[in-house]
């Protein structure tokens, strides 16, 4: 029984990467293109943040109307996330492992909201979830529960606009577990919801919490949607339009800056926690 | 039936444009059964039937005597071995093999994963994720994961396919000493024939869903049922004649102006003037300088010119021209001493008992 374990590890299955290196023209021309690509997202952003002083940074930060729009897009894009996650989920494990007619149809349903503008998308959301709308006379008059104008109406058009992202990328988590590992687990004598919750859930645990950062990333950034139909309590986008407006430039830039700095960390967080806790399992090859 | 190892009775499942056909076996404790077909065979359908994944439409399964035909696949005490071992990539060696201690708490699960582990030899790997594990030590964890959960049967779905030859055979190697000392019985389904030489007590031959030859492995090999079942193991020599009554009153088989002794027929099969196929494997061919010996019923005595010759390394295979194409396999080295060339005539000896008849066959 010795002899089997001198043997080396399997290699990495061969990839692409052994194609060989593109020609010198190539490269140059892609890098050039590359080079403007990243000059186009990076400029106007370093712009932004180099613009405002430090006192008026902290002059905004010191501002209660900017902190609480601050704290309550916080809380709007993590409760959409989770929202998200909670009815996007199971979407993305039928289409991950399913076949079932309409499956198309169903999975382009899921990414309509990314191709609907999204002031359009608030004026159709605010028609259901507003006072006489179908969902937001009914959630008022039995749970006393308002979408118009409140942190669920927040809440409700950042899910609208960001659960496309949940949805593709939980797919793509689901899809990368090997069916092959749920059938050996049911005959080691675990169940089928064991085997969802202990093998498939913990397999596709990257591809869910990528989708969760996706969802909140989309969540926080969100102005169309929700400036119609909650237009109060001011999110942080829609305080920083309202500055804008009112006061102009200088006094925008400085909490755009703030909110920028808070999307970016929390994205950057969010995605090395995703690297650490649920990193990219290798499939069982 | 047999009480315990495996028993299907007439088992039979469509799916889609496929279907498993009145599938019948019976496997006894400690045996192995080798399961071969061509790729769509139904070889895998047939192992998920068993293991539970598919409801067959008729018939029923027994494992270890008790009629599993509509448990789910979690109480059938199955052993399930896939391609490359499908080892969870997110547990340890030792987590691996604690999922099939079942009902126990984790810390017992646990600490019996690694009495296991020691068993195999693996304690060391405990805590080393499948990744980092070489193809036979995933093979000793696959093996003790599948054995904590106490299956009465082993079902193996091609788990060497992916890889190197060399790797394949000591892994070969070292799952039947496990198999023989575990005398569990076991399904292994492969394309490989030495796979089968090696493991299989018996062998079953599977086409379009239903299983055409089955039995002991060194007879299926010697005698295969059909000539599509001889093609696909590999029969060298098939050879289209007939059967024809000497003076003597002995049958022969007549191709190409010769007339090959055959071993006795049975009376059924015995009919002089019939069209059958001939099946020789080419290593029982031995091939001489000159004629050995005069005419005797225990072996054909032919003469032939090479007409081509291919080295396989230790082996080399000989074409000759005998009035009909004869392909003979011997060792490199006696190839060697006898001089062969292309153009050359030697002689050819072929045992009566190495001529397998099927009567009333003609190639297609």
């Amino acid at each position: 029984m010795q002899e089997a374990s001198e043997v080396a590890p399997e290699a990495p299955p061969p990839v692409a990467g052994l194609a060989p290196p593109p020609a010198l023209g190539v490269l140059l021309v892609a890098w050039l293109f590359a080079g403007l690509l990243l000059a186009f997202i990076l400029l106007p952003l370093l712009q932004l943040v180099a613009t405002p002083s430090l006192a008026s940074l902290r002059r905004a930060a010191g501002d209660t109307d900017i902190a609480s729009a601050l704290g309550l897009s916080l809380i709007g894009a993590a409760l959409a996330a989770l929202l998200s996650a909670t009815i996007g989920v199971p979407l993305a494990y039928l289409l991950a492992r399913t076949r079932f007619p309409g499956r198309a149809t169903v999975a382009a349903i899921a990414d309509l909201p990314l191709c609907v503008p999204h002031t359009v998308a608030g004026i159709a959301l605010l028609m259901v979830f507003g006072r006489r709308g179908l969902v937001g006379r009914p959630a008022e008059a039995l749970f006393g529960l308002q979408f118009w104008g409140s942190l669920a109406g927040v809440v409700v058009a950042m899910a609208f606009v960001a659960v496309p992202y949940m949805v593709n990328a939980a797919r793509i988590g689901f899809e990368a577990v090997d069916p092959r590992l749920e059938k050996v687990a049911r005959t080691l004598g675990m169940g089928p919801w064991e085997v969802l919750l202990r093998i498939t859930l913990p397999l596709a645990a990257h591809g869910i919490a990528t989708g969760f950062a996706l969802t909140f990333a989309r969540a926080i950034s969100e102005f169309g949607a929700v400036v119609i139909l909650a237009y109060y309590p001011m999110t942080a986008p829609v305080r920083i339009y309202e500055l804008f407006l009112r006061f102009g430039l200088d006094d925008a830039v400085a909490a755009a800056v703030l909110l920028l700095a808070l999307s970016l960390a929390l994205f950057v967080l969010f995605r090395h926690f995703v690297q650490r806790v649920a990193p990219m399992p290798g499939i069982g090859r | 039936m047999s009480a315990r190892g495996l028993a299907l009775d007439g088992v039979s499942l469509r799916l889609g444009s496929f279907a498993l056909r009145d599938l019948r076996l019976e496997i006894g404790t400690g045996e192995v059964l080798v399961l071969l077909g061509a790729n769509g065979a139904g070889k895998s359908v047939c192992l998920e039937t068993i293991a539970g994944f598919h409801r067959p439409d008729a018939g029923r399964i027994l494992i270890g005597g008790r009629d599993v035909t509509a448990e789910p696949p979690e109480r059938r005490r199955v052993g399930l071995l896939l391609q490359s071992f499908a080892l969870f990539p997110h547990l340890s060696a030792a987590e691996n093999v604690a999922v099939g201690f079942r009902g126990r708490n984790h810390r017992e699960a646990r600490r019996a994963a690694e009495a296991l582990l020691a068993r195999f030899g693996a304690e060391h790997l405990a805590r080393r994720r499948p990744q980092l594990l070489s193809p036979g030590e995933k093979q000793r964890i696959a093996l003790a994961r599948a054995l904590a959960s106490r299956p009465e049967l082993f079902l193996f779905d091609e788990p060497f396919s992916a890889l190197d030859m060399e790797t394949r055979d000591a892994l070969r190697d070292e799952l039947a000493e496990f198999l023989r000392r575990s005398q569990i019985p076991a399904i292994f389904v492969t394309h490989d024939h030495t796979d089968a030489l090696v493991l299989a007590d018996q062998v079953a031959i599977m086409e379009r869903g239903g299983i055409v030859q089955s039995g002991r492995a060194a007879e299926v090999f010697a005698r295969p049922a059909a000539t599509g079942i001889a093609r696909f193991l590999g029969v060298e020599n098939l050879l289209d004649g007939r059967l024809e009554q000497a003076p003597d009153g002995r049958l022969r088989f007549a191709v190409g102006g010769a007339a090959l002794e055959v071993a006795p027929l049975p009376a059924s099969a015995a009919r002089a003037g019939r069209p059958a196929i001939a099946c020789i494997r080419a290593g029982e061919v031995r091939l001489g300088r000159h004629r050995a010996a005069p005419p005797d019923a225990g072996a054909s005595h032919l003469e032939g010119r090479i007409l081509s010759q291919r080295s396989l390394g230790p082996l080399c295979t000989v074409t000759l021209d005998c009035g009909f194409r004869l392909v003979a396999c011997l060792m490199a080295r006696d190839a060697r001493e006898l001089g062969l060339a292309p153009g050359a005539v030697v002689a050819a000896q072929i045992p009566s008992d190495a001529v397998h008849i099927l009567p009333g066959e003609a190639l297609g």
